[in-house]
Protein backbone atom coordinates (compact mmCIF):
# COMPACT_ATOMS: atom_id res chain seq x y z
CA UNK A 1 0.00 0.00 0.00
CA UNK A 2 1.12 3.53 -0.75
CA UNK A 3 1.84 5.81 2.23
CA UNK A 4 0.79 9.38 2.92
CA UNK A 5 4.38 10.59 2.55
CA UNK A 6 4.77 8.86 -0.80
CA UNK A 7 1.67 10.68 -2.06
CA UNK A 8 2.81 13.97 -0.51
CA UNK A 9 6.20 13.77 -2.20
CA UNK A 10 5.27 12.02 -5.42
CA UNK A 11 7.32 12.97 -8.44
CA UNK A 12 5.39 13.94 -11.55
CA UNK A 13 5.15 11.42 -14.35
CA UNK A 14 5.38 13.26 -17.69
CA UNK A 15 3.67 12.40 -20.95
CA UNK A 16 7.06 12.48 -22.66
CA UNK A 17 8.36 9.63 -20.49
CA UNK A 18 5.49 7.20 -21.02
CA UNK A 19 5.79 4.46 -23.64
CA UNK A 20 3.08 2.37 -25.25
CA UNK A 21 3.14 -1.06 -23.58
CA UNK A 22 4.43 0.38 -20.31
CA UNK A 23 2.93 -1.02 -17.13
CA UNK A 24 2.18 1.47 -14.39
CA UNK A 25 3.20 0.65 -10.80
CA UNK A 26 0.44 -1.56 -9.37
CA UNK A 27 -1.51 -0.93 -6.18
CA UNK A 28 -1.85 -4.08 -4.08
CA UNK A 29 -4.75 -4.22 -1.63
CA UNK A 30 -5.48 -7.02 0.81
CA UNK A 31 -5.92 -9.74 1.72
CA UNK A 32 -9.46 -8.47 2.10
CA UNK A 33 -11.31 -9.43 5.27
CA UNK A 34 -14.97 -9.29 6.35
CA UNK A 35 -13.96 -6.23 8.38
CA UNK A 36 -12.81 -4.35 5.28
CA UNK A 37 -16.13 -5.12 3.60
CA UNK A 38 -18.15 -4.12 6.62
CA UNK A 39 -16.22 -0.85 6.95
CA UNK A 40 -17.19 0.06 3.38
CA UNK A 41 -20.86 -0.84 3.93
CA UNK A 42 -20.92 1.34 7.04
CA UNK A 43 -19.04 4.20 5.37
CA UNK A 44 -21.56 4.59 2.59
CA UNK A 45 -24.56 3.14 4.47
CA UNK A 46 -25.09 0.29 2.03
CA UNK A 47 -26.94 -2.25 4.18
CA UNK A 48 -27.24 -5.03 1.61
CA UNK A 49 -26.68 -8.13 3.74
CA UNK A 50 -24.71 -10.03 1.08
CA UNK A 51 -21.74 -7.81 2.00
CA UNK A 52 -21.54 -8.54 5.75
CA UNK A 53 -24.01 -11.28 6.77
CA UNK A 54 -22.34 -14.55 5.83
CA UNK A 55 -25.33 -16.78 6.61
CA UNK A 56 -27.57 -14.60 4.46
CA UNK A 57 -25.06 -14.50 1.60
CA UNK A 58 -24.56 -18.27 1.53
CA UNK A 59 -27.90 -19.75 2.57
CA UNK A 60 -30.29 -17.14 1.20
CA UNK A 61 -28.53 -15.88 -1.92
CA UNK A 62 -26.47 -19.01 -2.69
CA UNK A 63 -23.21 -17.07 -2.85
CA UNK A 64 -19.81 -18.56 -1.99
CA UNK A 65 -19.25 -16.00 0.79
CA UNK A 66 -19.98 -12.36 1.55
CA UNK A 67 -19.06 -10.26 -1.49
CA UNK A 68 -16.89 -7.22 -2.00
CA UNK A 69 -19.02 -4.28 -3.09
CA UNK A 70 -19.16 -3.10 -6.68
CA UNK A 71 -19.39 0.43 -5.33
CA UNK A 72 -16.05 -0.05 -3.56
CA UNK A 73 -14.40 -1.26 -6.76
CA UNK A 74 -15.91 1.72 -8.54
CA UNK A 75 -14.05 4.04 -6.18
CA UNK A 76 -10.74 2.16 -6.17
CA UNK A 77 -9.99 2.53 -9.89
CA UNK A 78 -10.33 6.36 -9.92
CA UNK A 79 -8.28 6.49 -6.72
CA UNK A 80 -5.50 4.46 -8.39
CA UNK A 81 -5.55 6.65 -11.50
CA UNK A 82 -5.42 9.74 -9.27
CA UNK A 83 -2.27 8.40 -7.62
CA UNK A 84 -0.60 7.85 -11.01
CA UNK A 85 -1.40 11.41 -12.07
CA UNK A 86 -0.29 13.25 -8.93
CA UNK A 87 0.62 15.99 -8.44
CA UNK A 88 -0.43 17.83 -11.61
CA UNK A 89 -1.95 15.28 -14.00
CA UNK A 90 -5.64 14.45 -14.20
CA UNK A 91 -7.52 11.09 -13.99
CA UNK A 92 -10.06 12.02 -16.64
CA UNK A 93 -12.00 8.93 -17.69
CA UNK A 94 -12.40 5.30 -16.78
CA UNK A 95 -14.88 2.63 -17.81
CA UNK A 96 -15.04 -0.93 -16.58
CA UNK A 97 -17.18 -4.00 -16.09
CA UNK A 98 -17.78 -6.10 -13.00
CA UNK A 99 -16.49 -9.65 -13.50
CA UNK A 100 -14.91 -11.95 -10.88
CA UNK A 101 -16.40 -11.57 -7.40
CA UNK A 102 -14.19 -10.35 -4.57
CA UNK A 103 -14.52 -12.36 -1.35
CA UNK A 104 -12.64 -12.34 1.98
CA UNK A 105 -9.14 -13.71 1.54
CA UNK A 106 -8.66 -12.14 -1.89
CA UNK A 107 -5.68 -9.94 -2.61
CA UNK A 108 -6.31 -7.38 -5.33
CA UNK A 109 -3.72 -5.97 -7.69
CA UNK A 110 -4.93 -2.78 -9.34
CA UNK A 111 -3.07 -2.35 -12.61
CA UNK A 112 -2.81 -0.25 -15.76
CA UNK A 113 -0.99 -0.80 -19.05
CA UNK A 114 -0.50 1.92 -21.65
CA UNK A 115 -2.19 1.18 -24.98
CA UNK A 116 -1.75 4.55 -26.67
CA UNK A 117 -0.66 8.16 -26.29
CA UNK A 118 -1.78 11.25 -28.14
CA UNK A 119 -1.68 15.00 -27.88
CA UNK A 120 -4.88 17.02 -27.98
CA UNK A 121 -5.21 20.77 -27.50
CA UNK A 122 -1.72 20.88 -26.00
CA UNK A 123 -2.42 18.17 -23.44
CA UNK A 124 -0.86 14.71 -23.20
CA UNK A 125 -3.46 11.94 -23.18
CA UNK A 126 -2.53 8.42 -22.13
CA UNK A 127 -4.91 5.57 -22.98
CA UNK A 128 -4.65 2.46 -20.83
CA UNK A 129 -6.16 -0.91 -20.16
CA UNK A 130 -6.93 -1.17 -16.46
CA UNK A 131 -8.23 -3.73 -14.05
CA UNK A 132 -8.27 -5.33 -10.63
CA UNK A 133 -6.63 -8.73 -10.78
CA UNK A 134 -7.15 -11.31 -8.05
CA UNK A 135 -4.43 -13.57 -6.65
CA UNK A 136 -5.52 -16.48 -8.87
CA UNK A 137 -5.26 -14.30 -12.01
CA UNK A 138 -9.01 -13.75 -12.43
CA UNK A 139 -9.92 -10.24 -13.54
CA UNK A 140 -12.50 -8.54 -11.35
CA UNK A 141 -12.82 -5.20 -13.10
CA UNK A 142 -11.52 -5.05 -16.70
CA UNK A 143 -11.74 -1.69 -18.39
CA UNK A 144 -10.04 1.21 -20.09
CA UNK A 145 -8.98 4.64 -18.91
CA UNK A 146 -7.64 7.93 -20.22
CA UNK A 147 -5.43 10.05 -18.00
CA UNK A 148 -3.86 13.40 -18.78
CA UNK A 149 -0.20 14.03 -17.99
CA UNK A 150 1.81 17.23 -18.34
CA UNK A 151 4.02 17.61 -21.39
CA UNK A 152 7.48 18.98 -20.59
CA UNK A 153 7.45 22.65 -21.57
CA UNK A 154 3.75 22.39 -22.40
CA UNK A 155 0.75 24.15 -20.92
CA UNK A 156 -0.52 23.38 -17.46
CA UNK A 157 -3.42 20.97 -17.21
CA UNK A 158 -6.43 23.15 -16.35
CA UNK A 159 -8.18 22.79 -13.02
CA UNK A 160 -11.13 22.35 -13.06
CA UNK A 161 -10.33 20.01 -15.91
CA UNK A 162 -11.59 20.99 -19.33
CA UNK A 163 -11.83 18.20 -21.89
CA UNK A 164 -9.45 18.97 -24.76
CA UNK A 165 -10.95 19.70 -28.13
CA UNK A 166 -10.82 16.75 -30.46
CA UNK A 167 -10.15 14.17 -27.75
CA UNK B 1 -43.85 -21.10 -31.20
CA UNK B 2 -44.14 -17.34 -31.03
CA UNK B 3 -41.08 -15.24 -31.79
CA UNK B 4 -39.71 -13.12 -28.92
CA UNK B 5 -40.24 -9.45 -29.60
CA UNK B 6 -37.56 -6.84 -29.12
CA UNK B 7 -38.38 -5.28 -25.73
CA UNK B 8 -37.45 -1.81 -26.96
CA UNK B 9 -41.04 -0.71 -27.36
CA UNK B 10 -42.06 2.86 -28.24
CA UNK B 11 -42.94 3.36 -24.56
CA UNK B 12 -39.44 2.32 -23.50
CA UNK B 13 -37.81 4.43 -26.23
CA UNK B 14 -39.75 7.43 -24.98
CA UNK B 15 -37.82 7.48 -21.68
CA UNK B 16 -34.45 8.09 -23.37
CA UNK B 17 -33.36 11.57 -22.37
CA UNK B 18 -35.85 11.76 -19.51
CA UNK B 19 -34.24 13.51 -16.52
CA UNK B 20 -35.12 13.33 -12.85
CA UNK B 21 -35.32 16.32 -10.59
CA UNK B 22 -31.97 17.86 -9.67
CA UNK B 23 -31.51 17.38 -5.94
CA UNK B 24 -28.97 18.17 -3.27
CA UNK B 25 -26.89 15.06 -2.63
CA UNK B 26 -24.81 16.45 0.22
CA UNK B 27 -26.11 16.85 3.76
CA UNK B 28 -27.40 20.33 4.70
CA UNK B 29 -23.94 21.26 6.05
CA UNK B 30 -22.14 20.27 2.83
CA UNK B 31 -18.89 18.36 2.49
CA UNK B 32 -17.30 17.88 5.91
CA UNK B 33 -14.15 16.36 7.35
CA UNK B 34 -15.56 13.46 9.36
CA UNK B 35 -17.45 11.96 6.44
CA UNK B 36 -14.35 12.40 4.32
CA UNK B 37 -12.17 10.67 6.94
CA UNK B 38 -14.50 7.68 7.16
CA UNK B 39 -14.66 7.36 3.38
CA UNK B 40 -10.94 7.69 2.67
CA UNK B 41 -10.18 5.09 5.34
CA UNK B 42 -12.63 2.73 3.67
CA UNK B 43 -10.84 3.06 0.32
CA UNK B 44 -7.50 2.88 2.15
CA UNK B 45 -6.27 6.13 0.61
CA UNK B 46 -3.95 8.04 2.97
CA UNK B 47 -3.52 10.99 0.59
CA UNK B 48 -2.75 14.14 2.66
CA UNK B 49 -4.80 16.19 0.19
CA UNK B 50 -7.82 14.86 2.12
CA UNK B 51 -6.76 15.80 5.66
CA UNK B 52 -3.61 17.96 5.88
CA UNK B 53 -4.68 21.61 5.58
CA UNK B 54 -1.20 23.06 5.37
CA UNK B 55 -0.10 20.66 2.65
CA UNK B 56 -3.38 20.90 0.76
CA UNK B 57 -2.99 24.69 0.53
CA UNK B 58 0.22 24.18 -1.43
CA UNK B 59 -1.39 21.94 -4.05
CA UNK B 60 -3.11 23.03 -7.26
CA UNK B 61 -6.42 22.56 -5.46
CA UNK B 62 -5.64 25.22 -2.85
CA UNK B 63 -7.15 23.28 0.05
CA UNK B 64 -8.64 20.01 1.21
CA UNK B 65 -10.47 18.09 -1.52
CA UNK B 66 -12.25 14.75 -1.72
CA UNK B 67 -11.50 11.58 -3.71
CA UNK B 68 -12.57 11.69 -7.38
CA UNK B 69 -16.12 10.33 -7.07
CA UNK B 70 -16.75 10.84 -3.35
CA UNK B 71 -19.74 13.00 -4.17
CA UNK B 72 -21.55 10.03 -5.72
CA UNK B 73 -21.80 8.28 -2.34
CA UNK B 74 -22.98 11.00 0.00
CA UNK B 75 -26.59 11.06 -1.13
CA UNK B 76 -27.23 7.55 0.17
CA UNK B 77 -27.04 8.44 3.83
CA UNK B 78 -29.89 8.65 6.29
CA UNK B 79 -30.40 12.14 7.62
CA UNK B 80 -30.87 12.77 11.34
CA UNK B 81 -34.39 12.92 12.68
CA UNK B 82 -36.10 10.62 10.19
CA UNK B 83 -37.68 7.28 11.02
CA UNK B 84 -34.95 4.64 11.22
CA UNK B 85 -35.14 2.97 7.78
CA UNK B 86 -33.52 -0.28 8.94
CA UNK B 87 -36.02 -0.82 11.75
CA UNK B 88 -38.86 0.01 9.36
CA UNK B 89 -37.60 -2.35 6.66
CA UNK B 90 -37.24 -5.32 9.02
CA UNK B 91 -40.56 -4.61 10.71
CA UNK B 92 -42.23 -4.81 7.31
CA UNK B 93 -40.16 -7.81 6.17
CA UNK B 94 -38.15 -9.78 8.75
CA UNK B 95 -36.23 -11.36 5.86
CA UNK B 96 -35.28 -8.04 4.25
CA UNK B 97 -32.08 -8.23 2.24
CA UNK B 98 -31.06 -4.87 3.69
CA UNK B 99 -31.84 -3.03 0.46
CA UNK B 100 -35.53 -3.62 -0.18
CA UNK B 101 -37.59 -1.45 2.08
CA UNK B 102 -34.58 0.37 3.49
CA UNK B 103 -34.16 2.92 0.77
CA UNK B 104 -37.78 3.46 -0.17
CA UNK B 105 -38.97 6.65 1.42
CA UNK B 106 -35.44 7.49 2.47
CA UNK B 107 -32.97 9.94 1.01
CA UNK B 108 -32.47 7.76 -2.07
CA UNK B 109 -36.04 8.41 -3.17
CA UNK B 110 -35.13 12.02 -3.91
CA UNK B 111 -34.37 12.69 -7.53
CA UNK B 112 -35.09 9.15 -8.69
CA UNK B 113 -36.13 8.33 -12.22
CA UNK B 114 -39.54 6.87 -13.01
CA UNK B 115 -39.58 3.09 -13.54
CA UNK B 116 -39.02 1.70 -17.02
CA UNK B 117 -42.27 0.42 -18.55
CA UNK B 118 -41.09 -3.14 -19.12
CA UNK B 119 -41.96 -6.55 -17.68
CA UNK B 120 -38.21 -7.37 -17.56
CA UNK B 121 -37.37 -7.22 -13.87
CA UNK B 122 -34.07 -9.06 -13.31
CA UNK B 123 -31.24 -6.53 -13.16
CA UNK B 124 -27.54 -7.22 -13.75
CA UNK B 125 -24.74 -4.68 -13.61
CA UNK B 126 -23.22 -4.31 -17.07
CA UNK B 127 -20.57 -1.69 -16.39
CA UNK B 128 -19.66 1.81 -15.34
CA UNK B 129 -18.20 4.88 -17.01
CA UNK B 130 -16.77 7.77 -15.02
CA UNK B 131 -15.60 11.21 -16.11
CA UNK B 132 -13.96 13.47 -13.54
CA UNK B 133 -13.65 17.26 -13.85
CA UNK B 134 -13.26 18.74 -10.38
CA UNK B 135 -12.93 17.56 -6.80
CA UNK B 136 -15.38 18.85 -4.20
CA UNK B 137 -13.88 20.98 -1.44
CA UNK B 138 -14.84 21.25 2.23
CA UNK B 139 -18.13 23.09 2.64
CA UNK B 140 -19.23 22.51 -0.94
CA UNK B 141 -22.85 21.61 -1.55
CA UNK B 142 -23.29 18.84 -4.08
CA UNK B 143 -26.22 18.36 -6.43
CA UNK B 144 -27.05 15.37 -8.58
CA UNK B 145 -29.30 14.84 -11.56
CA UNK B 146 -30.01 11.46 -13.13
CA UNK B 147 -31.28 10.82 -16.63
CA UNK B 148 -31.94 7.89 -18.93
CA UNK B 149 -28.92 8.28 -21.21
CA UNK B 150 -29.62 5.34 -23.51
CA UNK B 151 -31.67 2.17 -23.78
CA UNK B 152 -30.96 -0.62 -26.23
CA UNK B 153 -33.12 -3.67 -26.86
CA UNK B 154 -31.92 -7.11 -27.89
CA UNK B 155 -33.15 -10.64 -28.38
CA UNK B 156 -30.40 -13.21 -27.89
CA UNK B 157 -29.99 -16.30 -30.10
CA UNK B 158 -31.79 -18.39 -27.48
CA UNK B 159 -34.74 -16.01 -27.62
CA UNK B 160 -34.11 -14.10 -24.38
CA UNK B 161 -35.30 -10.51 -24.48
CA UNK B 162 -33.15 -7.94 -22.77
CA UNK B 163 -32.73 -4.24 -22.35
CA UNK B 164 -29.42 -2.50 -21.74
CA UNK B 165 -30.24 0.63 -19.77
CA UNK B 166 -27.68 3.38 -19.20
CA UNK B 167 -28.40 5.94 -16.51
CA UNK B 168 -26.25 9.04 -16.41
CA UNK B 169 -25.85 11.00 -13.19
CA UNK B 170 -24.20 14.40 -13.27
CA UNK B 171 -22.81 15.87 -10.05
CA UNK B 172 -22.39 19.62 -9.71
CA UNK B 173 -21.50 22.01 -6.91
CA UNK B 174 -23.19 25.16 -5.63
CA UNK B 175 -21.61 27.14 -8.51
CA UNK B 176 -22.96 24.67 -11.07
CA UNK B 177 -19.43 23.43 -11.84
CA UNK B 178 -19.56 19.87 -13.15
CA UNK B 179 -17.63 17.64 -10.73
CA UNK B 180 -18.07 14.24 -12.31
CA UNK B 181 -20.38 12.29 -14.58
CA UNK B 182 -21.21 8.66 -13.89
CA UNK B 183 -22.94 6.31 -16.32
CA UNK B 184 -24.11 2.96 -15.08
CA UNK B 185 -25.37 0.35 -17.49
CA UNK B 186 -27.60 -2.48 -16.37
CA UNK B 187 -29.05 -5.43 -18.22
CA UNK B 188 -32.76 -6.12 -17.65
CA UNK B 189 -34.00 -9.56 -18.62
Amino acid sequence: MVTADELRNKTQLYYDDVQVGQEMPPLVIGPMTPTHLFRWSAAIENWHRIHYDQSFAIYHDGLPNILGQGSWKQSILPRYLKDICLPDGWPWKVQFQHRAMIVPGDTITVWAKVTGKREADGLGLIDMDVGMRLQYDAESCPGTATIVLPIRGGRAIPYPFVAPKGA
Amino acid sequence: MSETKNPLTPEVKAIIGLAAEKVEASPPWGIEREGLRIFTNAIMDPDPRYWDDEFAKTTKFGGIVTPPIYCSYIGRKTLAGVEDPITRAFRENPNSDGIGGVREGGPDSKGTLPPIPTPLKRILNAGNEIEVYKYPALGDHIYSQASYHDVKGRVTKDGTAMLVVTIQTTYTNQNDDVLCILRQSTIRR
